[in-house]
């Protein structure tokens, strides 16, 4: 055994002398052999020929004795390596366009691996998080709605299919005491909260079951990152107290790095390690109070239990509740979305979209490498042919070729991981605003292993064809041929064009994508928002309950805020909303009745509600369309007002004048004080940019509904930048303990809700345009070749009297048979693939007419334009030099 | 060319150690002696002799050396090992065993 080993590493490591010998020693056996022959009367040649014979093949005897030592297949690699190695050194142009157009191609789609990798295919940092579940309600109005809080105790109580259970509901906080206030992220959280998750807290206890008690929940888990960067890591800060929301809480644990909190959908939380803090959330009032909804439902599976299983047992239990308290619960139903889909959500679509781009460019760069290697391999005929005649066999011959592609495409690997580092933190950095898990993203392992993968698949891809046909040299046609210009056959040929075809049909698809996602951000950009944006700056305020105990103190407080911020130098109008546009909205409100009209007990009256101070709509730049704005007079006390949208009025009212109607939220509104008074309608502004149509809203005057958490509006005449410092020192002249949160500008605000199809649509254009330009590539490669391979047939046609247009219109009418089918085979898949495009697309068919015809005309141009310059170098034709050379 | 027989497998080496026992051989005399030794009947094709010789030689049952031959040419000497001895000695008493056994059913049957 060891004699075995040591023999064969010696074989490998004298590889080149053993094989020196061996010749050696065959050749003095073909010598005595010959000798012998001779001495029994034959003739020197006819001695030879007789040796030769009984030999057998020479290569194939020294392939044996490989085999024997043990050492075949490593030797062979080796072998071939270098040799390959010698032939992409002779030809280096070859050798770097192929190397290059790989690299580019691996390298995106390592890039764009890492993505998928790291949002979809890398596990949920949860113990265990295939048997997690959020919990949400739905009904025939709402798909997706949050819990209420009795429900959900009743859940948890009733419920056999769930190991734990728990809710959860967001809110700012305001840390305070040392230093600037700031704004945290927080979540109020029920007890079982981190067992669900399976996540414990790297310093002191998470929350008992009694801080569910209203009153005994002045306790704080802070987040690592909070830890770290305001308390300095203290390691004695269990059991401190910290002041939130000017109120003192006790810190009780302190979450390890990397806790993530698993999303929230009704306020677009950024998935990921964006919570500061949690406390304990308070079950207040009563028992009895199912109507409202605010607190997100998260459950981890018991084991062996299914979703469906869960779903129906919490169904029945949602039943009984309903019996139980028939005044709600009619109508809601529990739905359970297993929580990777529902932290994934979208992005699935647009990504495997992407990697679907990603791929055809590396398949465009595919065909390209197999017809340099086609081309390539007619131009070495001679040399497979010697092989072959040498009794080379065809495996021999397909593997050095295969070797060859292989080191071609590995080398564009490793080149192509190298841009794929630079290319993810690119990709990151473009990616949109609500991008879920975007901190997993990394050239990690799985993505290596991708890389490699993708190399090794893409060298076999593009050798393999190549190698096949080359391997089938018929050796004495081969070296007919080969001692004069080499000519490809016409299966060969055939080969080309069809690769080519290929290419052009796959960059249609390309460019066809590129061009929906395209005409989707254009809608996007010029559609009418109904706001203004520009000029505007927007930032976010929250007003503690331990101070601001009651509205008037609230409403005074944004009233004193809006008039200070008016008098700011430059400012056209200032004002603080519930919400920005774009950014959701908090929830909708459902049941009121309509003063005059008879309700519809199918269609329950809804629409998203909102508050906002006079100044609002037009710092805001939301029009006017009807009647008033709110004024400093709609407060407490006076009689209460509502402005509506556009499309509220339209529902309700359809074609009625709606100033001065009323709507009541009592169930039964007798008194006047009951009804709410529409005194303006103002203009449509969407959900989101890429909403379908304007949701019915409303406006509350902040001043007679008094929220607390506001965002603030400020319209200037120049850059709104200048009024930061100005709108810090109003708040702090109110109030010194308030943090000034999230200060944008309204355009980063709406450029935000648009970065989804932005970046889809920069890289689908991005691979579109590699697939072109790779295309034409390629193209012009085959034509330039054919151009090579005829020129002694354009030569004698100029000889007898061809014009030199005719030799270009030949060129160019070869390279319009490739480009035509390709475009046809190109759109009719584009057509067939529509339906992958359907949910990215805002405002464009599938089938837009505009980009089909732009793609028509556009790519058999580029198709025409590449090969251009070799049909110019067919029509300069010398026939004079061609029949010299015949 | 007639009265040759194909080699049972495995024969082609125990037919090698054993010409190689009288002293160290190159190939060409390995394959001339058999051929010479069995009246012509057994004869080795150089495609299957020097991969044989270069499997031995990987087993340790011969070891190579570069020398002289009768004509004064640098020739490749095949040489029993020790163990290539012991190797001879175990199968050519296997060959015997099995020679005689087969010899034995052929006369009974």
């Amino acid at each position: 055994m060891l004699d075995d080993l040591r023999y064969r590493t010696r074989a490998l490591i004298h590889h080149k002398q053993i094989e020196d010998e061996l010749d050696e020693e065959l050749r003095f056996h073909f010598d005595r052999q010959v000798e012998k022959l001779m001495r029994s009367g034959m003739s020197e040649q006819e001695a030879k020929r007789q040796a030769r014979l009984s030999f057998g093949g020479h290569e194939q005897v020294k392939e044996d004795c490989r085999d024997a030592r043990g050492t075949g297949l490593i030797e062979l690699t080796i072998d071939d390596t270098k040799y390959a190695l010698r032939q992409l050194v002779a030809n280096p142009t070859f050798a770097i366009v192929m190397i290059a157009t790989l690299a580019l191609s691996i390298g995106a789609n390592s890039a764009i691996f890492s993505v998928i990798n790291g949002v979809l295919l890398k596990r949920l940092p949860y113990d265990q998080p295939e048997r997690l579940v959020r919990v949400f309600l739905t009904s025939q109005e709402f798909p997706k709605f949050p819990l209420n809080p009795w429900d959900f105790l009743d859940f948890r109580a009733r419920n056999h299919s769930f190991e734990s259970m728990a809710a959860f509901t967001r809110g700012d906080v305001q840390l305070s005491g040392d230093g600037e206030p700031v704004r945290l992220n927080g979540f109020g959280i029920t007890s079982g909260y981190f067992r669900v998750l399976g996540l414990h807290p790297q310093l002191g206890r998470e929350f008992d079951f009694q801080a569910e008690v209203p009153g005994n929940g002045l306790q704080v888990v802070l987040s690592d990152r909070l830890w770290r960067t305001r308390f300095g890591a203290d390691p004695n800060i269990i059991g401190r107290k910290i002041t939130l929301n000017m109120q003192p809480f006790t810190v009780i644990g302190v979450m390890p790095p990397g806790t993530e909190h698993p999303g929230n959908v009704y306020h677009s939380v950024a998935y990921g390690e964006s919570v500061d803090v949690w406390w304990p959330f308070s079950f207040g009032g009563n028992s009895n109070q199912r109507g409202s909804h605010y607190i997100e439902g998260i459950a981890r599976l018991k084991a062996g239990v299914s979703v469906q299983q869960a779903h129906d047992e919490m169904n029945a239990i949602m039943a009984q509740i309903g019996r139980e308290h028939s005044a709600d619960g009619t109508g809601w139903r529990v739905l359970l979305i297993p929580l990777y889909s529902e932290v994934v959500g979208n992005t699935r679509r647009m990504l495997l979209v992407l990697l679907g781009a990603v791929g055809i460019v590396l398949l465009i760069a595919c065909a390209n490498a197999a017809n340099l290697l086609l081309a390539r391999a007619s131009a070495r005929q001679r040399e497979i042919a010697v092989r072959l005649a040498l009794g080379a066999p065809r495996l021999r011959v397909i593997r050095q070729l295969i070797t060859e592609s292989l080191i071609i495409s590995l080398t564009g690997g490793v080149l192509g991981l190298a841009l794929a580092f630079g290319g993810v933190r690119g990709l990151v950095s473009l990616l949109p605003a609500d991008f879920p898990r975007a901190h997993d993203i990394h050239v990690s392992w799985p993505v290596l292993g991708f890389t490699l993968l993708i190399s090794v698949l893409t060298g076999i891809l593009f050798g393999l064809a190549p190698a096949l046909q080359a391997s089938h040299t018929d050796p004495k046609t081969g070296l007919q041929q080969g001692s004069r210009s080499s000519t490809a056959t016409r299966p060969q040929n055939r080969l080309r064009n069809a690769l080519v075809v290929a290419e052009v049909s796959l960059a249609c698809v390309l460019l066809i994508g590129a061009g929906l996602m395209l005409r989707t951000f254009l809608n996007l950009l010029h559609l009418n928002p109904g706001f203004s944006e520009d000029r505007v700056l927007t930032a976010s305020l929250s007003l503690p309950h331990q101070r601001y105990k009651t509205g008037e103190q609230t409403a005074q407080f944004y009233s004193r805020l809006s008039s200070t911020l008016s008098q700011l130098p430059g400012v056209v109008s200032a004002g603080a909303g519930s919400d920005l546009p774009w950014t959701g909205y908090d929830e909708n409100n459902g049941g009121w009745t309509i003063e005059g009209k008879k309700p519809d007990p199918h269609n329950e009256t809804h629409a998203r509600y909102h508050m906002a101070t006079p100044g609002y709509f037009s710092a805001m730049g939301i029009p006017l369309l009807e009647g008033r704005f709110f004024t400093e007079a709609d407060k407490k006390g006076a009689p209460w007002v509502l402005i509506i949208n556009w499309a509220m009025a339209q529902k309700y009212w359809p074609g009625e004048d709606v100033i001065g109607r009323r709507i009541s939220f009592e169930d039964n509104p007798k008194k006047d004080e009951d009804w709410m008074t529409v005194v303006g309608v103002v203009g449509d502004v969407k959900d989101q940019p890429n909403s379908p149509a304007a949701e019915p809203a409303f406006w509350w005057s902040e001043y007679q509904a008094s929220e607390s958490d506001m965002s603030i509006a400020i319209r200037t005449q120049s850059d709104p930048r200048q009024v930061a410092d100005g709108l810090r020192n109003a708040v702090h002249q109110l109030d010194p303990e308030l943090a000034v949160a999230d200060i944008k500008l309204m355009n980063q605000v709406a450029d935000a809700s648009i970065s989804t199809p932005r970046f889809t649509f920069v890289l689908v254009g991005l691979f579109a345009a590699l697939a072109v330009v790779l295309a034409g590539i390629g193209a012009y490669g085959v034509i330039a070749y054919t151009v090579a391979q005829r020129s002694t047939e354009f030569g004698l046609r100029v000889a007898l009297g061809a014009q030199r247009g005719d030799l270009l219109r030949m060129v160019l009418v070869h390279s319009a048979k490739l480009a035509v089918p390709g475009t046809i085979i190109g759109v009719a898949l584009a057509l067939s693939l529509g339906r992958v495009m359907q949910t990215l697309i805002y405002g464009v068919s599938t089938a837009d007419p505009l980009i089909y015809g732009c793609v028509i005309l556009m790519v058999p141009a580029v198709a025409l334009l590449a090969s251009y310059v070799p049909a110019r170098r067919a029509a300069r034709a010398d026939p004079m030099q061609t029949l010299r050379a015949e | 060319m007639t009265g040759r027989i194909e080699l049972p497998q495995g024969t082609l080496d125990l037919l090698i150690l054993r010409t190689l026992l009288p002293g160290p051989q190159h190939g060409w005399a390995i394959s001339e002696r058999v051929q010479q030794v069995s009246s012509e009947v057994l004869s080795i094709q150089q495609g299957s002799l020097y991969p044989a010789l270069h499997r031995l030689e990987r087993r340790g049952w011969i070891k190579a050396e570069w020398g002289t031959s009768d004509n004064n040419r640098r020739a490749k000497y095949y040489e029993l090992t020790r163990t290539g001895r012991k190797q001879l000695d175990a199968e050519t008493e296997a060959w015997r065993k099995l020679a005689v056994a087969v010899e034995q059913v052929l006369e009974g049957a």
